[in-house]
């Protein structure tokens, strides 16, 4: 990642459902999710149903962060702007220590390599505000 | 067939687990007729333009008029905010059943299925069911981005590279899982291509090797150039109706059909798909299994899908199916024809029509029209359908089984 962001990023809509999730990433850097408090899952992504027992009783509790690579792809070709300014970009599907997966980018410093099992944690609160959605790094 | 027995008033399996296709197959309502369009890099006309060029060569392949369409339905992602009610118009059609699918590249068999089921409840007489595109890969990178609400949310602000992302994630998982290789995978492109190679309608004629397909442009490791359609614009059209009024020896029964989406729940990047829960009812109803198929048209957005979806139909079991391809030829004259135009793969993804070119292709084969690819003998074919790519994979699964009528 050495280049600066031109190019706007894609973002989400905002919506009632996934506004808390949003915000928390963009002042705090951090992973909220919600839980439901009917059969006590985590869900994501954001939605104002419980899809196991259709619960609305969902809140929003933080997240470690943390997380394994289940499996990946990284990126060359066919990217939009900006992210074609970026490649490759990797993007993987995370187990997050809450027990539930996430798809989401993960950023790969020159002499890293993605691997699955590796261990991802958010970026942190300093480069958060660049990204539109939490977004993961190799734990060292 | 069987008949279900069942008299008491519980079910024999859990409701979650039955298949549509333990209702109702029609022997009297089928597929007499059928079309494609030409297929082209870049739009020279309208989605309706491609649509009427289909539905003008299914209309001839059955021998009836236009006036004889009561019942129109259409599969297309572009389409909206048009629907099949409007397209009525376009066409001049005055209609008593239209209907428009959500499924994506699973929506056409569903289509075609519904139609049936349609004309046997006597909402229709003649249904032409529509599917198809206008457009070129730059209309779809553009579009790929807001194709549903969570890729738009979710994946979309990441850089997901489109499906080629979400498929790198399924097919590394699954050579990770199960052991297969890139080389077994490519068996499926490159017999497709020699397949295509003796169709002049694909767009993708050039001689391919499996090391052509090796040493491919990196695209979304581990997709390659090869594993991937290329987004093109036509359509396809099937007419369904009486099988009676077919041409002499041209009509094709539904033997069983079935859809599922949503399945399995809660994974985002599964090995699986819906296939695997109506399986064995589509056999069951259809009276025979995959073993005495002539040929298979599989949904070929990628190698790995059609991989998945052969294991979920059960020419293999989970996770075999690296030997079982490297086992097998898959061309038309090969002892698994699959995909016997070239498929998505190398005629290229007309949209929504991705999801009736299998059938189409099914159709020509079994009234013995398959010309230069034409599978010996053909009596009994299975198409499936995946798509409406959504959170890290397609939610819609579906499946026909269709034989040459006598
Ligand atoms: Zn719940």
């Amino acid at each position: 990642m050495t280049n600066e962001v031109s190019a706007a990023y894609p973002e989400a809509r905002v919506t009632p459902d996934n506004a808390p999730m949003l915000k928390r990433w963009r002042e705090a850097g951090e992973l909220v999710l919600q839980h439901c408090e009917g059969c006590g899952k985590a869900v994501f992504y954001p939605r104002p149903v419980c899809p196991h027992c259709w619960s609305d009783r969902l809140v929003w509790r933080p997240a470690s962060g943390k997380g394994t690579v289940v499996s990946f792809s990284v990126i060359h070709r066919g990217l939009p702007a900006p992210f074609d300014a970026e490649a490759p970009i990797g993007l993987a599907e995370i187990a997050l220590e809450e027990g539930i997966s996430m798809i989401a980018r993960v950023l790969v410093a020159d002499g890293e390599e993605l691997e699955s099992g590796a261990g991802v944690a958010l970026v942190g609160k300093a480069d958060a505000a660049r990204f539109p959605l939490p977004t993961f790094r190799i734990a060292r | 067939m069987s008949q279900s027995p069942s008299t008491s008033r519980a079910p024999a399996r859990p409701v979650s687990d039955r298949a549509v296709s333990d209702r109702a197959v029609s022997d009297r309502i089928g597929i007499i007729g059928y079309g494609s369009s030409a297929y082209e890099k870049s739009p020279s006309r309208s989605e309706a333009g491609y649509m009427a060029e289909a539905a003008r060569a299914a209309l001839a392949s059955a021998g009836l008029e236009r006036s004889a369409v009561d019942g129109i339905s259409v599969s297309s992602t572009t389409l909206p905010p048009d629907n099949a009610v409007t397209l009525a118009e376009t066409f001049g059609l005055s209609v008593s059943w239209a209907s428009i699918g959500n499924a994506g590249g699973a929506g056409a068999v569903v289509n075609v299925f519904d139609a049936v089921h349609a004309i046997e409840a006597g909402r229709a007489s003649h249904v032409l069911c529509l599917a198809g595109a206008a457009q070129d890969g730059a209309f779809f990178r553009g579009r790929i981005g807001r194709f549903n609400g969570s890729i738009g949310d979710y994946l979309a602000p990441h850089g997901f590279g489109g499906m080629n992302g979400l498929f790198g994630i399924i097919q590394r998982k699954h050579m990770q899982t199960y052991g297969t290789k890139r080389e077994q995978l490519g068996r499926i492109a490159v017999d497709q291509r020699a397949n295509a190679r003796r169709n002049e309608a694909a767009l993708l004629r050039k001689e391919m090797t499996l090391e052509d397909y090796l040493t491919a442009p990196l695209i979304a490791d581990p997709i390659r150039l090869f594993d991937c359609v290329m987004p093109c614009s036509g359509a396809e059209a099937i007419l369904v109706g009486p099988l009676e009024e077919a041409p002499s020896g041209k009509a094709v029964a539904v033997r069983a059909a079935a859809e599922r989406h949503n399945h399995p729940l809660g994974e985002v990047s599964p090995l699986r798909g819906g296939w695997e829960v109506f399986r064995d009812d589509l056999y069951e109803t259809a009276g025979f299994g995959p073993g005495d198929l002539d040929f298979v048209q599989a949904y070929d957005d990628y190698p790995i899908m059609v991989a998945i979806q052969l294991e979920d139909l059960g020419f293999c079991a989970k996770g075999e199916i690296g030997p079982f391809l490297a086992e097998r030829r898959m061309t038309f004259d090969g002892d698994l024809p699959l995909n016997t135009g070239g498929g998505q793969l190398s005629c290229g993804q007309t949209g929504g029509g991705g999801g009736m070119i299998g059938l189409t292709e099914a159709v020509r084969q079994l009234r013995g029209e398959g010309g230069a690819r034409q599978v010996a003998g053909a009596r009994r074919g299975l198409v499936s359908g995946y798509g409406m790519v959504a959170y890290g994979h397609g939610l819609s699964a579906s499946a026909m089984i269709l034989e040459r009528a006598q």
